[in-house]
């Protein structure tokens, strides 16, 4: 399980989240919903280690994280995934780069080795990448150079280097928010996917059809905090708060 | 006068040769093989001398002779010395007398010896706007030139022959100031074709005028003494080994090795036969019955000075 | 080091070819020797200089210390210092009653290769620098969320700005290879009575060629400089292209 407890985050005086809690368990899907600017971005970075928060804790799997010395958070670190907005590939071969997740755990002697060998053209690509690539739905695409990719294709790859060393949380910023239709449904069932496999999802969107299509858990991040946090259905149909029943509604307009 | 002592070398024997040459020479030889070889001599000189190709011409026998390299760094006048008070070369090889005795009596030069001579000439367009054609002073013709105010091309770069040219000017009488005046800051090719284009006059050595003569359009209108001008465009070549006892790194064996060497009847004659365009640049002076002891000492010296 | 000068003699063969389109008045074996100390010169500089600038520009690039802004200010500076005094600084270095005296270094090809990585420094360091400050924050951010540490990070935008960096010693090379104040100063321009060039480069028998007025030559022995950058230039960037997929 991964979890904030009471969480806050900022950014100087600025504060962007405010005394935040959140749990995730293994195989379930909690999308995070509210408004852009509202600092869903943020709470992902506290949930992959990325930035320290100002109070509060971050424990994964009963492990207080920022408590940790290095080499330990590095390595509660890496059961993480993240997928971000824009694909952010490397300029290098879709092979390359699903497999970089996988590379980068392997001690230093391997990694020179396989460096070489790769130079050499002697390259054996993990069974791994291939599967990661197949829950996207890109597996012919392994030699494709990252950057000739369209938008959607880039997206799924990104999730695919994510996939392929096996996290156990998978976090998505806003996975589809640039994304036509099609490629929309191709990243949702790979989250589908992902929640079978037994690994835990945040996905970060302010498309609620997205939220009900995908999560099992909502959280609704208005202003500083989460305003609500439950069962799907119970947030988009009785929500408690009436902040929620506003946003949900389309009432409140930020 | 140089022509005649030019004849007189020709028929001089080996005998004559100067005393430096062959002591000095063998000094380094203590073991069976002389001790020298393998050792690079660096060799500072000025470029107008370089370009004329001459030191590439000899040095192969020096080097033969005593199983060494010779390594020659072409500078401006005012840089190979420079070089030279640096310790950063062995021996040097210049043209300007005034200049070398400040660096003799600076204590960085020993065992001075007139080298060579050539001569300046002045050239310019043969329309010859100013009218110095034929002109037997050198002062008078830049005088005429000035009048004129007709273009003149200068070194500008503290060279040898930019030395000789303000010396000129010092003795016309006349500050060279003008549109009409036009330093360079370049070398004495590049002063030639900058004179051709834009037909103005210049001094130049002889040698380098000889062997650019064919690419450019300027006469020479006023002629240095080997073809019986006046005596002030003479330019004669000394060389002088680095002193040792200030610079302890120099190579100061190989150095008077060389002097010894450049200056022996055999070197001096293979000097005269240097050639471009079939014309003799080059008249040796190191070989005299009759040696003037000026050389080896800053002019003016004399036993009581203190040489400081 | 002289390794590399051999291997630029023995290419000599394919090198000559090139000269013998145009009639040179020099002897053979000139040209060539030209060439090989031009190159062996600029590319024992350049290696060096992109060994040092390089890990400059990443440390620059990744980290914060005390006098960043003097030493990047220092780098711009270098960038515009004429070569002629880096030629008269390296000359006081390496001279005789310089620091470096003992070592001999005057009028010698290593003297020559100090002043050009002097030159060719501070353009590969500070486009190095560029490159690498240009790869978007993203692409580091995406290396550490998926579990790299500081040195995956660095690696990742290191490659990332490879072809930058490429582009940086090939300045460098440019500078190096194109300039002629400093070497001509600190090597002397020496051709050995054998022909055979000891510290003349293509720059300075360029200019010796222009200083005699035999413009000629000097045009010709400039199309050969021309050629061998814009060889060196397509060599470089072949390298970058097949280097590039595999990354």
């Amino acid at each position: 399980m991964i979890r904030l407890d009471g969480v806050s985050h900022a950014y100087g005086d600025d504060p962007v989240v405010e005394d935040v809690s959140l749990s995730v368990e293994p195989g379930e899907v909690v999308a995070v919903i509210g408004p852009s600017g509202v600092g869903k971005t943020t709470l992902l970075r506290l949930l992959a280690l990325s930035v320290r928060p100002t109070a509060g804790t971050v424990t994964l799997d009963g492990r207080d994280a920022w408590a940790l010395d290095d080499d330990e958070r590095l390595a509660v670190r890496r059961r993480v995934g993240m997928v971000f907005q824009d694909a952010s590939l490397f300029d290098a071969t879709v092979e390359r780069n699903v497999e970089y997740g996988l590379r980068i755990r392997r001690p230093w002697a391997e990694r020179v080795r396989d460096q070489v060998r790769s130079v050499l053209g002697d390259d054996t690509i993990p069974e791994a990448v291939e599967e990661a690539l197949d829950v996207v739905g890109l597996a012919d695409a392994l030699d494709q150079d990252a950057r000739s990719l369209s938008g959607g294709e880039a997206q799924r790859v990104s999730f695919a280097r994510a996939l392929a060393y096996d996290p156990a949380y998978l976090l998505l910023d806003e996975p589809t928010s640039d994304l036509d239709p099609r490629n929309t449904g191709l990243i949702e069932a790979a989250v589908r996917e992902a929640r079978d496999r037994g690994i835990g999802v945040v996905v970060a969107t302010h498309d609620m059809h997205q939220a009900e299509r995908v999560a099992d858990r909502v959280g609704v991040l208005l202003g500083d905090g989460f305003t609500e946090v439950g069962p799907a259905e119970t947030v988009f149909e009785t929500p408690a708060d009436e902040r929620t029943r506003e946003f949900i509604s389309g009432e409140l307009v930020y | 006068m140089p022509i005649q002592r030019r004849d007189l070398l020709a028929t001089l024997g080996a005998g004559a040769a100067a005393g430096l040459a062959g002591c000095v020479g063998l000094g380094g030889g203590r073991e069976e093989r002389p001790g020298v070889v393998g050792e690079t001599l660096t060799l500072t000189t000025t470029t107008s001398t370089y370009d004329t190709g001459l030191l590439g011409e000899i040095h192969p026998d020096f080097e033969a002779m005593y199983g060494v390299t010779v390594d020659a760094v072409a500078r401006g006048t005012g840089a190979a010395l420079e070089s030279a008070r640096n310790g950063d070369s062995d021996v040097v090889m210049v043209h300007a007398r005034g200049l070398e005795d400040e660096f003799m009596r600076d204590g960085y030069g020993v065992n001075r010896r007139d080298l060579m001579f050539n001569d300046f000439v002045i050239v310019g367009p043969a329309g010859d706007p100013a009218g110095i054609e034929g002109t037997d002073s050198a002062t008078a013709a830049l005088n005429a030139v000035a009048d004129a105010e007709a273009p003149f091309v200068s070194r500008g770069d503290n060279s040898g022959t930019h030395a000789e040219e303000l010396t000129l000017w010092e003795a016309a009488g006349t500050d060279p100031d003008g549109d009409w005046y036009r330093e360079t800051g370049s070398g004495m090719g590049e002063a030639l074709n900058i004179a051709d284009q834009q037909g103005a006059y210049t001094l130049s050595d002889r040698g380098t005028f000889i062997s650019q003569r064919s690419e450019v359009d300027l006469a020479v209108l006023v002629q240095g003494p080997i073809e019986g001008g006046p005596e002030t465009l003479a330019n004669p070549y000394g060389i002088m080994a680095v002193d040792p006892g200030v610079h302890e790194n120099v190579d100061y064996d190989l150095a008077m090795a060389y002097i010894g060497w450049i200056t022996s009847p055999e070197t001096q004659e293979a000097i005269s036969n240097y050639r471009v365009d079939g014309e003799q640049l080059f008249f040796p002076e190191a070989v005299s019955e009759d040696p003037d002891f000026q050389q080896y000492v800053p002019r003016g010296w004399s036993g009581n000075s203190t040489g400081e | 080091m002289s390794v590399l000068l051999d291997a630029a003699v023995q290419a000599g063969p394919a090198v000559r070819s090139v000269p013998a389109l145009v009639d040179f008045p020099f002897a053979e074996g000139y040209v060539t020797s030209v060439i090989a100390v031009s190159l062996y010169v600029s590319v024992a500089a350049v290696a060096l200089s992109t060994l040092f600038g390089v890990p400059v520009a990443i440390a620059m690039g990744f980290a914060d210390f005390l006098g960043k802004r003097f030493v990047k200010s220092v780098i711009n500076t270098g960038m515009g210092f004429p070569s002629v005094v880096v030629g008269l600084l390296v000359l006081f270095a390496v001279s005789n009653r310089g620091p470096l005296g003992p070592l001999d270094l005057v009028f010698t090809r290593e003297a020559m290769i100090v002043s050009q990585f002097v030159l060719a420094t501070p353009p590969v360091t500070a486009i190095s620098l560029a490159a690498i400050t240009g790869v978007d924050d993203a692409v580091g951010d995406a290396a550490r969320a998926l579990g790299g540490t500081r040195v995956d990070t660095a690696l990742v935008v290191i490659k990332e700005a490879r072809y930058g960096i490429a582009t940086a010693v090939l300045a460098g090379f440019g500078r190096a290879i194109s300039e002629v104040g400093s070497v001509l100063i600190v090597g002397g321009n020496i051709v050995g009575s054998d022909g055979v060039s000891k510290t003349r480069t293509l720059t300075t028998a360029i200019q010796l060629e222009a200083r005699q007025g035999r413009y000629g030559t000097a045009m010709a022995l400039g199309a050969v400089l021309v050629t061998l950058v814009l060889l060196v230039n397509a060599v470089v960037v072949r390298l970058g292209d097949t280097g590039a997929v595999n990354r």
